[in-house]
C-alpha cells in the first residue's frame, strides 16, 4: 500500500514538472496532453511497430551476445590468476571508455550497417558483465569446491551444480544491467548511425522539430522495456532462486 | 584383503619450512570408529586433507585397503565426508544432493531411489527427501549430511566435528543415532573432534595427537559395551583420565605453568 501510495505521488510530481516544463519552454517540450494524442496517433501506423523490431532485433541480439561473451571472461578471469592478470587492465580500460567512444570508432571502422551498432553495444555492455560475474566467481564459496573434490565429482559437472548455481544471483543482475544499458545505448546507436529502429525515429521527429512524436515514442518504448524487465528477468529471477524462499 | 582399511605410515605433512604433521603413523581397522583428539592447531585438518586426497604428504604414506594413495594413475578410493558445515548444495533438494555423489561414484542409477529413500528412512529424514535444504533445520541438515556420507557405500568415512556447530541436546541425540548407524552398517570411520567426552562415547579407539606438529601422543582403547550412555560414570571416568594426561603434552597444565612462573 506504502509503495502503491509513493509510486503515486512520485507520477504525479513527474505529471506536474512536466505541465510546467511545457508552459515554459514551449516548444521544445510538449505538453502531456499533446504527448499522449501524438502516441495514439502513432500507435496506428505500421512504421512504428516496423522500427520496434528492428530495435528489438538489435536489442536481443548484443544482448545475448554481451551476456555470454561478458560470462565467459568474467568465469575465466574468476577462475584463473593468469587470466585475470591478461583481462583485469584490459576491462578496466574499457570501463573507463565513455559510451558514445565506442559508438563513434565502431561508426568509423564498420560504416554504419547492422553489424555497427550490435558491436559497439557489445564493446560498452560485455566489460560491465564480465566484471560482476568476475567478482561473484572469487567470492564463491570454495568449501563447496572442496566437497565436490572429495566426493570425486567430475570438474564438468563440479562447474554445472556447484558454480554456475552460485552464479545465478550475479547473472541476473549483469542480465538485467545489461538489458537496461543495452536499450539505452541502441537508442543511441540508431539516433546516430542506422536508417531504422525507435532511435533513428525519435531522432529523425527531433530534427524535423516534431517533438510530441519524438515524446511519444521516447516514453512508449522506455515503458515497453519497464515492461520487460518486469515480467522476463523478474520472473526468471525468481524462478531460478526459488530455492532461497 | 587385510583387515586394516587406512594404513598412515611415518606421514610428514610440512607448508613451506613449517611442519604441520610429523611421522604419524595409526592404523584404522574395517567398521572401526577412531577418534582423532588433538589441541587447537595441531594440524587435524591437514591430516584430514591428506587422509581425504586433497593434499599430497610432504613425506610418508597414506594406504587405503592396501592401495597407496597419490599414486599417479590410481583412481582414489570412494570417500564419504561429514564435514563440520553440512555443505549441502542448497539449490539442489536432498534427493538431488544424495544423487550427485550417487552418480560420481558411478553407482548404477536404477539403484538410487532403493539406496537414498532407505538410508533417509534410517535418519528419520524421509519425509524432507524432497526439500530445500536452506529449509530444513541445522539437525536435519546434518542428518542429510550424513546420508550423503553413507549412501555411497564409501570405503571409509571422514567426520570433522560434525556436531561442533549444534545445540548440546540435538548433539546428543545425533551422537547415539550416529553410533548405532555405523554399528549397523559397519562404516569404517574416522571422526576428528575437539571434545574429549565426545570421542570417549562414540569410538572404539582414541588417538591422541600431541601439539603442533601432530604426531600420536598416544592409542587408547575404549573398553565399553555398545549401546552406550552419554551420562556413562565411565565415559567420565575415561575422559578425565585422558585429560589429566594430555593436560601438560598440550601445554595447558596451569599447576606446572604456576610453577614455572
Amino acid at each position: 500500500m506504502t509503495k502503491l501510495l509513493g509510486a503515486l505521488i512520485a507520477f504525479a510530481l513527474i505529471l506536474v514538472l512536466w505541465f510546467v516544463l511545457s508552459a515554459h519552454l514551449h516548444p521544445w517540450v510538449p505538453s502531456p496532453v499533446a504527448t499522449v494524442e501524438a502516441a495514439w496517433k502513432v500507435l496506428g501506423t505500421p512504421e512504428l511497430y516496423r522500427d520496434l523490431v528492428a530495435t528489438a532485433e538489435r536489442l536481443v541480439t548484443a544482448f545475448v551476445a554481451s551476456t555470454l561473451i561478458g560470462t565467459v571472461i568474467g568465469i575465466a578471469v574468476g577462475l584463473d590468476k593468469r587470466v585475470e592478470a591478461f583481462f583485469q587492465p584490459l576491462l578496466a580500460l574499457m570501463l573507463a571508455v565513455p559510451d558514445p567512444v565506442y559508438i563513434i570508432f565502431a561508426i568509423l571502422g564498420l560504416g554504419t550497417g547492422e553489424v555497427t551498432g550490435i558491436v559497439a553495444l557489445s564493446l560498452v555492455v560485455t566489460p560491465f558483465v564480465a566484471n560482476i560475474v568476475r567478482s561473484s566467481v572469487q567470492a564463491r564459496d570454495t568449501t563447496l569446491d572442496e566437497m565436490a573434490k572429495v566426493y570425486r565429482i567430475s570438474r564438468w559437472r563440479t562447474f554445472t551444480s556447484t558454480l554456475l548455481p552460485q552464479l545465478v544471483p550475479a547473472l541476473i543482475t549483469a542480465g538485467r544491467f545489461s538489458f537496461a544499458l543495452s536499450w539505452k545505448v541502441v537508442i543511441l546507436v540508431e539516433a546516430l548511425a542506422q536508417p531504422t529502429g525507435i532511435g533513428a525515429r525519435v531522432y529523425h521527429d527531433f530534427s524535423m522539430f516534431r517533438m510530441a512524436p519524438a515524446f511519444a515514442v521516447a516514453i512508449m518504448f522506455c515503458v515497453v522495456m519497464q515492461i520487460v524487465e518486469r515480467l522476463v528477468l523478474q520472473q526468471l529471477e525468481q524462478r531460478a532462486l526459488r530455492w532461497r524462499s | 584383503m587385510s583387515d586394516i582399511v587406512i594404513r598412515v605410515d611415518d606421514l610428514s605433512v610440512s607448508y613451506g619450512n613449517v611442519p604441520a604433521i610429523s611421522n604419524l603413523a595409526f592404523n584404522v581397522r574395517r567398521g572401526e570408529i577412531v577418534c582423532v583428539v588433538g589441541p587447537s592447531g595441531c594440524g587435524k585438518s591437514t591430516m584430514l586433507n591428506v587422509l581425504s586426497g586433497l593434499l599430497p604428504p610432504t613425506h610418508g604414506s597414506v594406504s587405503v585397503n592396501d592401495q597407496v594413495l597419490y599414486r599417479s594413475g590410481q583412481p582414489l578410493p570412494r570417500l564419504g565426508y561429514v564435514f563440520q558445515t553440512h555443505r549441502l548444495l542448497p539449490w539442489r533438494t536432498v534427493r538431488q544432493n544424495l544423487e550427485l555423489v550417487l552418480a560420481a561414484a558411478g553407482i548404477p542409477k536404477a539403484e538410487w531411489d532403493g539406496r537414498i529413500r532407505s538410508l533417509l528412512d534410517v535418519l528419520q529424514i524421509s519425509r524432507f527427501i524432497d526439500s530445500w535444504p536452506m529449509r530444513l533445520s541445522g539437525g536435519q541438515r546434518l542428518r542429510a549430511s550424513i546420508a550423503r556420507a553413507l549412501v555411497i557405500e564409501p570405503s571409509y568415512i571422514l567426520m570433522d566435528e560434525p556436531f561442533s556447530t549444534l545445540d548440546e541436546v540435538t548433539a546428543r541425540t545425533m551422537r547415539h543415532e550416529l553410533s548405532s548407524i555405523v554399528a549397523r552398517t559397519r562404516s569404517t570411520v574416522i571422526f576428528v573432534t575437539h571434545s574429549i567426552r565426545e570421542a570417549v562415547f562414540l569410538a572404539d579407539r582414541l588417538i591422541i595427537l600431541t601439539r603442533s606438529p601432530a604426531r600420536v601422543f598416544e592409542e587408547k582403547v575404549v573398553d565399553i559395551e555398545r549401546p552406550r550412555l552419554y551420562e556413562d560414570s565411565r565415559i567420565g571416568q575415561i575422559e578425565a583420565e585422558v585429560v589429566e594426561r594430555v593436560l601438560d603434552a598440550w601445554g595447558l597444565d596451569d599447576r606446572k605453568r604456576a610453577e614455572a612462573a
